[in-house]
């Protein structure tokens, strides 16, 4: 029996390394952005505090942290909205029709979304200065839905094909048209799904660094990974300020996770997530 | 069939848009690696070859192609190691099991910029939490980032630490779904923890490790950010592989066909392994 406890103890001593080699890196980042900044450069201690909400209040004075927020909210929204319309209606198509040649174009999809996003951006952006929107936050849009798109179909196509068709295909019996099957019954059993495309999609654009850095100049453009990356040159390294700014734009995927943490992990399962 | 001809229009609408979207810049990377111009607003001019004789003539184009395949491979089988093992410690029924894997997942959900930033706070020269720790231990200056080979170093780790969850969480699926039965003939038969590993585990997480490791691989070979944001592929381009010297001859030294040119020829240098991983490791048809 003592070798039991004895496994039991070590089990959860290795439980506990693993947590705490996951999770300090962040707690730190918490702890630094809340600490007093004019300890934070002597102060040694793993304990947090002194507290102080110093480095947010400079952070939101000093620099556009909140119109950079606003944008990065609009392109994760828009990319998420133009994302989940297209990849649905695609995936639909594909798996209710039949001809040849049909693994092709999901096999495409698979291989489009193995493209390295640099490749895409250097093209993307001689393009985007050709039709004159380089350096808007349009720009971003499109772009983040070239990597979105080709993995929102895919993982859909994936839910669609499991789906039988006989559930449609009675409610066109009763008299929907093949729209309104879709409407009314296809959509809402697919949600699980829908959510899942939408869940991945605004974390990809959200914590985007490559694009952001490659289409957008303009400080008024700039989405929060960006403009963050800029404040390390402009204020001298004060980290207080970066970890606070840090904390904010990683707070939002915290809380969403938290949330929707089911659908996060069936869609990590399915292999689908770029990263 | 009614409603079929509205499909159909769906089905081409789809395909012409995933067709700007995605095939068109594709094929305009293509067309600019064989092009000569210093900016992405110059007039172009057609230069066939030109760029991949050049660019495979340079010494630092195989010095990046070296690096990255060490950065790659290196970063690769420590995530798959350590996952699968995490997966290994995590697939138990016990309580409080469920909020010990969100912990775990956490860092995956991180943007680099703010992992990067993180670690270079954690890791600062004089003032950072793990300088701090190095000198309570008795090293008085650890040049984490500024020496070549603590920068690759620094650089692996970093993306290991980011991108471990990914194969934890698949694994995980992977171990939920081996039926029990197998075990249990396995421990019948006399076979050890080792042996069950070695004879159960293993096999029957064939399909879920090459997906990892297909999956792992394309990223790991492609990601840029986070090399770029550590260490800008320095210190003496001692962490410059292929995606941050396409960028550097790019935007840096307005090149744009030989930056493309550099993309193009590592996404074929992909697209071959990938073709001989499927040779080796053919998916099941009903995957």
């Amino acid at each position: 029996m003592v070798n039991h406890y004895l496994v039991k103890t070590l089990y959860w001593i290795l439980i506990g390394v693993m947590v705490i080699y996951s999770v300090f890196p962040i707690y730190w980042m918490i702890v630094s952005g809340l600490r007093d900044p004019n300890v934070i450069y002597n102060t040694v201690s793993i304990m947090p505090g002194p507290w102080s909400l110093k480095s947010y209040e400079t952070l939101l004075d000093l620099t556009d942290f909140s119109s950079w927020f606003k944008n990065s909210m609009i392109v994760a929204l828009g990319t998420v909205a133009i994302t989940i319309t297209l990849s649905t209606l695609i995936a639909y198509s594909v798996t209710r029709l039949q001809f040849r040649g049909k693994m092709v174009v999901v096999g495409t999809m698979l291989y489009a979304y193995m493209f390295p996003p640099l490749l895409l951006a250097i093209p993307l952006a001689s393009i985007f200065v050709k039709v004159g929107i380089y350096d808007t936050l349009l720009s971003l849009i499109i772009s983040h839905t070239t990597i979105s798109l080709p993995l929102g179909v895919w993982l859909l196509w994936g839910f669609f094909k499991q789906m039988p068709q006989d559930v449609e295909e009675a409610a066109m019996v009763d008299g929907c048209s093949r729209l309104g099957a879709f409407i009314r019954v296809v959509l809402p059993l697919t949600l699980p799904g829908i959510v899942t495309v939408a869940i991945f999609t605004f974390l990809l654009s959200w914590t985007d660094y490559i694009f952001g850095f490659v289409m957008i100049s303009n400080d008024a453009n700039k989405t929060l990974p960006v403009g963050l990356e800029t404040m390390v040159g402009l204020y001298e390294l004060r980290w207080g300020e970066l970890m606070a700014g840090s904390t904010l734009i990683a707070l939002p995927l915290f809380i969403m996770f938290s949330f929707l943490s089911r659908y996060f992990i069936r869609g990590l399962a399915a292999g689908s997530v770029k990263g | 069939m009614r409603g079929d001809r509205a499909i159909y229009g769906i089905f081409i609408i789809g395909i012409v848009i995933t067709t700007i979207l995605i095939f068109y810049p594709a094929y305009h990377a293509v067309e600019l690696s064989f092009q000569s111009r210093k900016s992405l607003i110059s007039a172009p001019e057609w230069v066939g070859f030109a760029n991949y004789r050049l660019v495979l003539q340079m010494p630092e184009f195989w010095e990046a192609l070296v690096r990255g395949l060490i950065f790659s491979s290196f970063s690769i089988v420590l995530q798959i190691a350590l996952g699968l093992s995490l997966a290994i410690l995590l697939d138990r029924k016990l309580p409080g099991i469920a909020l010990v894997r969100g912990l775990s997942v956490l860092p995956y959900l991180l943007p680099t910029v703010v992992v990067v930033l993180t670690f270079r706070w954690m890791l600062d020269g004089s003032t950072g939490i793990f300088s701090h720790l190095a000198q309570a231990f008795g090293y008085s200056h650890i040049a984490w980032a500024d020496d070549p080979t603590s920068a690759m170093i620094t650089v692996v780790v970093i993306s290991v630490w980011v991108w471990t969850p990914f194969v934890t969480l698949a694994c995980l699926a992977g171990l939920q779904s081996i039926p029990e039965e197998l075990y249990e003939a396995a421990r019948i038969d006399g076979a050890g923890a080792w042996n069950r590993f070695l004879h159960v585990t293993l096999p029957q997480l064939r399909p879920v490790l090459l997906v990892v490791l297909l999956l792992r691989t394309i990223w790991m070979f492609n990601k840029f950010d986070i090399i770029w944001l550590m260490t800008r592929g320095g210190p003496q381009h001692a962490t410059e592989h292929l995606p941050v010297l396409a960028y550097r001859l790019a935007f840096e030294l307005y090149d744009v066909g030989k930056g493309a040119a550099v993309s193009t020829i590592s996404f074929l240098i992909l697209s071959g392994f990938i073709v001989v991983y499927f040779r080796f490791f053919p998916l099941d048809q009903k995957e």
